[in-house]
């Protein structure tokens, strides 16, 4: 009887059930992870929860490491941040074929059937990580602390952390994931750590209470060219999703 | 007046220079300073009119005392001036940066005294950024025709980029439209600037400095006077390569002044072309087309409802139909419907697999455009056969009558096995454009 396995949600959680997997042979169709324990259970199917590992964790990533190198196992763990349903299935389909061993350049062909989605998909969570470094808008909040919330679609805050960190080295800032409830936060000594949020009241009051909000909303408008609008096209380059916490959308919608 | 009306000015003042890229430096973080570059540039938010805005782009002043007839800043307008002082520019990138609204400062200035004045006020900016605040963020200065080459080579040292926009594609243009100006003026500094990167690029030592990292751009405004886009494209690759110019910019002219050496007040920006312009550009930058194989003299402007590379495909059947499986890079490349992103998987996945159709979809590859170029045993020898008069009608018909897909059921393929005659074009099963749609350089 196929099984349905529970897991933190981590990727190395998925990775500890891949090698529970492995090592009882288990028959699995499908995954839930913890996020969305709450969601519509299928009565008939059998939970086989498995913990967070670190050491099968750590054999796993080697054990891909030397299948098909340090690349395919950053895209795994990148496409996997997408939280896209199903994505734990797709990943595991791929490290069958990859483990039977059967073609030595599986690992290497970025299309062939099963590596393809997950190479799009890593495409997407990078393009998002990389779209979303322009789109963090802090406020300056008491006692010198820049805050910021942002709603992406995929799970990219951590990707993000090098990038702030060095372009902010010596500020105090934060980063709140509202979606998922956790936070990058970072003091003025360098120290950067993820912390949870289970209460973000504060945090949402301090956004966009600062008297720059007000001028770089107007500075949006001042440079808008309207012989050139073109609605569809900002749609394109900026979207609609994003608005929410961009000030100077905010003002521009009425 | 105080600061917030002097940046509704001076920003609206600045808005009709299109280029806004924060690209081409890589500058980590100065010791306790603040901010950094990163090569790629970054976008931080789009303008209504779907421009990405990287840069803080200000004047420093709007009063200038030329009178260029294409500009809102010139001295005969009408319109209210102010003048930064530059604490009030500093303040407001720093406060912007830390923000995380902008990647940099973008300064340029109407001409205020002499340009030598000018640029000095603009340099003392960006130096006292760097010196004082210690900034590693992303500066553009913009190089006042006619400054000196002390101060230009302090710009150098400073800024990221620089720019001197060069306006009008023809010099007769340029002295018509823009009497105090001249293309030696423009010139200037854009020459100084390449021979200084070259002098300072051999060697990199401890005492050479890190002189204009990100390189130089230009822009051109394009239907304002005559020129065709033949004219326009050979001079940006002459940019490109003497100049060894990172970008030129082209902006459709909107209308600002009412002026008779101008077209009317209610012209509407030459969007289109500008948008075809761009694409023969891109084409000259990642897709290695030399700008006399986009034009050439018998076709020198470029087709308003066709992108260019399917342009130049269509009138080189010669070299098509490609075959994916063995062509080389650049030849896949050149194929309408396959980007620089397709090209590349097609080339690094191929020597593992046949490359199937289904795959080449997955991969990015608009085949409704792509089939017709290239060789592949599942699509149709019909579809092969290469008519560019008749693929023409098909590459720009509108969505809606694409919508039946040529290539799921193999019963619906659009065109007839070449027959000896021609089929006629009202046999084609497909609808034909009433109006043409834009297409994308694929
Ligand atoms: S020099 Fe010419 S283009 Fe520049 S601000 Fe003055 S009038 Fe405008």
């Amino acid at each position: 009887m196929s099984i349905c396995i529970s897991y933190d949600s981590t990727f190395d959680g998925f990775l500890s059930a891949v090698f529970e997997i492995y090592s009882q042979h288990l028959d699995v169709e499908s995954f839930v992870p913890d996020r969305d324990a709450g969601a519509a259970d299928d009565l008939f199917q059998q939970r086989f929860r498995v913990e967070a590992n670190e050491d099968s964790a750590m054999r796993l990533r080697r054990a891909i490491v030397n299948y098909a190198g340090e690349d395919v196992l950053n895209l795994l763990e990148t496409a996997f941040l997408s939280e896209e349903a199903g994505i734990e299935m797709k990943i595991l389909a791929f490290l069958r074929k990859l483990f039977t061993g059967d073609d030595p350049n599986y690992g290497k062909n970025p299309a062939s059937p099963e590596m393809l989605p997950l190479y799009k998909l890593a495409g997407s969570v990078r393009h998002e990580a990389g779209g979303m470094l322009g789109m963090v808008r802090f406020s300056k909040a008491p006692g010198d602390f820049y805050v910021a919330k942002i709603e992406p679609k995929y799970d990219i805050l951590l990707l993000m952390e090098s990038h702030f960190s060095n372009r902010f080295a010596d500020g105090n800032w934060v980063i709140y994931d509202a979606k998922r409830r956790y936070a990058l936060l970072h003091d003025k000594t360098g120290k950067c750590r993820v912390v949870d949020v289970p209460d973000d009241a504060a945090l949402v009051n301090a956004i966009n209470t600062d008297g720059y909000t007000r001028l770089w909303q107007d500075y949006y408008e001042s440079i808008a060219i309207k012989e050139r609008e073109n609605p569809k096209l900002l749609r394109r380059c900026l979207p609609v999703r994003y608005w929410k916490n961009l000030p100077e959308r905010q003002a521009a919608r009425f | 007046m105080d600061v917030r009306e002097k940046l509704n000015i001076l920003s609206a003042a600045a808005k009709y220079d299109v280029s806004c890229s924060s690209s081409g430096s890589r500058r980590s973080a100065p010791p306790s300073g603040l901010g950094d570059a990163c090569p790629a540039g970054i976008c931080h938010t789009w303008s209504s009119d779907g421009r990405c805005v990287s840069l803080l782009k200000i004047l420093l002043s709007n009063a200038c005392k030329y009178d260029c007839a294409y500009c809102v800043n010139r001295r005969s307008n009408d319109v209210p001036r102010a003048t930064f002082t530059p604490k009030e520019v500093i303040d407001l990138t720093l406060e912007f940066y830390r923000r995380n609204y902008i990647e940099g400062l973008f300064l340029s200035s109407a001409v205020v005294g002499s340009p030598d004045a000018t640029m000095e006020r603009l340099v003392r900016v960006a130096k006292e950024l760097r010196r004082v605040h210690r900034f590693g963020g992303y500066i553009h200065l913009k190089s006042i025709p006619g400054a000196s080459e002390a101060l230009l080579h302090e710009a150098g040292l400073y800024a990221d980029r620089t720019s001197v926009n060069i306006e009008v594609p023809s010099e007769r243009s340029l002295t018509y439209l823009a009497p105090e100006k001249n293309y030696g003026s423009v010139y200037g500094p854009m020459n100084y600037f390449a021979e200084r990167k070259i002098e300072y690029g051999g060697s990199r030592g401890r005492y050479t400095p890190n002189f204009l990292p990100a390189g130089q751009s230009t822009q051109m405004i394009v239907g304002a006077s005559g020129e065709s886009d033949f004219q326009i494209l050979t001079l940006s690759a002459g940019f490109y390569k003497q100049q060894r110019l990172k970008r030129v910019y082209f902006s459709g002219y909107v209308p600002v002044n009412a002026d008779k050496r101008l077209p009317a007040l209610t012209t509407k920006p030459p969007l289109v072309r500008e948008h075809r312009l761009y694409q023969a550009d891109w084409l000259m930058r990642f897709y290695k087309f030399d700008y006399d194989e986009i034009l050439d003299a018998k076709h020198p402007n470029l087709d308003l409802n066709l992108d260019p590379k399917a342009g130049w495909a269509l009138r080189h059947p010669e070299f098509f139909p490609v075959d994916l499986q063995t062509a080389d890079y650049e030849m896949i490349l050149r194929v309408p419907g396959i980007g620089v992103k397709s090209a590349q998987l097609i080339v690094s996945s191929r020597r593992y697999c046949k490359i199937r159709l289904e795959t080449l979809k997955k991969m990015g590859v608009v085949l409704k455009r792509a089939k017709y170029f290239i060789y592949h045993p599942d699509i149709p020898a019909g579809v092969r056969q290469f008519y560019p008069e008749m693929i023409r009608p098909l590459l720009i018909a509108p969505a809606k009558s694409q919508q039946l897909d040529l290539f799921s059921p193999p019963e619906t393929l659009a065109l007839p096995a070449p027959a000896p005659a021609m089929p006629a074009a009202g046999r084609l099963p497909l609808a034909l454009p009433a109006q043409p749609r834009l297409l994308a350089a694929g």
